[in-house]
């Protein structure tokens, strides 16, 4: 199953200490979708990851990873 | 808590006093007078106040949608089976191939109280689960 992982909590940190409702307003979406996002509990839509990527001014896959699990059972 | 979660909070209440005010009336004034409880339902209309001035994004937006869709499909059954169940009842017990025609009205109001009721607990459910993006 796909996977895909984040590490905006560490991207936020190394900008300065950037706040969750700052990140929020400059990627346009709610505190509460940051704290999910960082939590893993919600995959973005591709224009929130490209904004969001946009906010530390880095890519994509800079901030999100994308895992696929290959393992058949 | 966002405004989304608190108009949900907002609809189990009222949807759960509306079920529980009819079955406290049943007994007491029969099934036509027990309808009046269905009053409570009234109260939900005041979740158009909470939060109004709130921001909302696509992980809102989203969970809202499939929150809704889920309640529209409990209620579409809830209905059919309420209307066929209740037929099947009365035919079965009493040989009458006649339904009262309040049973309608309350069946109407059972199908809108279970969409209300399902789309919130499906709302509160969602906020804690994980959510995709529909184009993710």
């Amino acid at each position: 199953m796909p996977e895909i992982t984040n590490n905006i909590r560490r991207l936020r940190f190394d900008h300065n200490e950037m706040t969750q409702e700052e990140l929020a307003q400059q990627a346009g979406c709610t505190r509460q979708t940051i704290i999910a996002l960082e939590a893993g509990k919600y995959t973005p839509s591709l224009a929130l990851a490209f904004r969001i990527a946009r906010s530390f001014n880095c890519r994509v896959e800079d901030v999100f990873t994308f895992s696929e699990d290959t393992s058949t059972e | 808590m966002n405004a989304e979660q608190k108009r949900a909070w907002l609809g189990v209440v009222t949807m759960s006093a509306c079920v529980l005010g009819y079955f406290v009336l049943l007994p007491l004034f029969g099934p036509v007078v027990a309808t009046a409880a269905f009053a409570f339902y009234g109260i939900n209309g005041f979740a158009g106040l909470i939060g109004r001035h709130e921001a909302v994004d696509e992980r809102d937006t989203h969970i809202a949608r499939r929150a809704t869709l889920a309640g529209a499909m409990a209620s579409y059954m809830a209905f059919v089976i309420g209307c066929m169940g209740t037929w099947f009842v009365v035919f079965a017990f009493q040989r009458q191939e006649q339904v009262w025609v309040h049973v309608l009205g309350t069946i109407t109001m059972l199908g809108a109280i279970v969409f209300f009721f399902t789309r919130s607990v499906a709302i509160l459910v969602l906020y804690g689960r994980h959510v995709e993006a529909s184009d993710a």
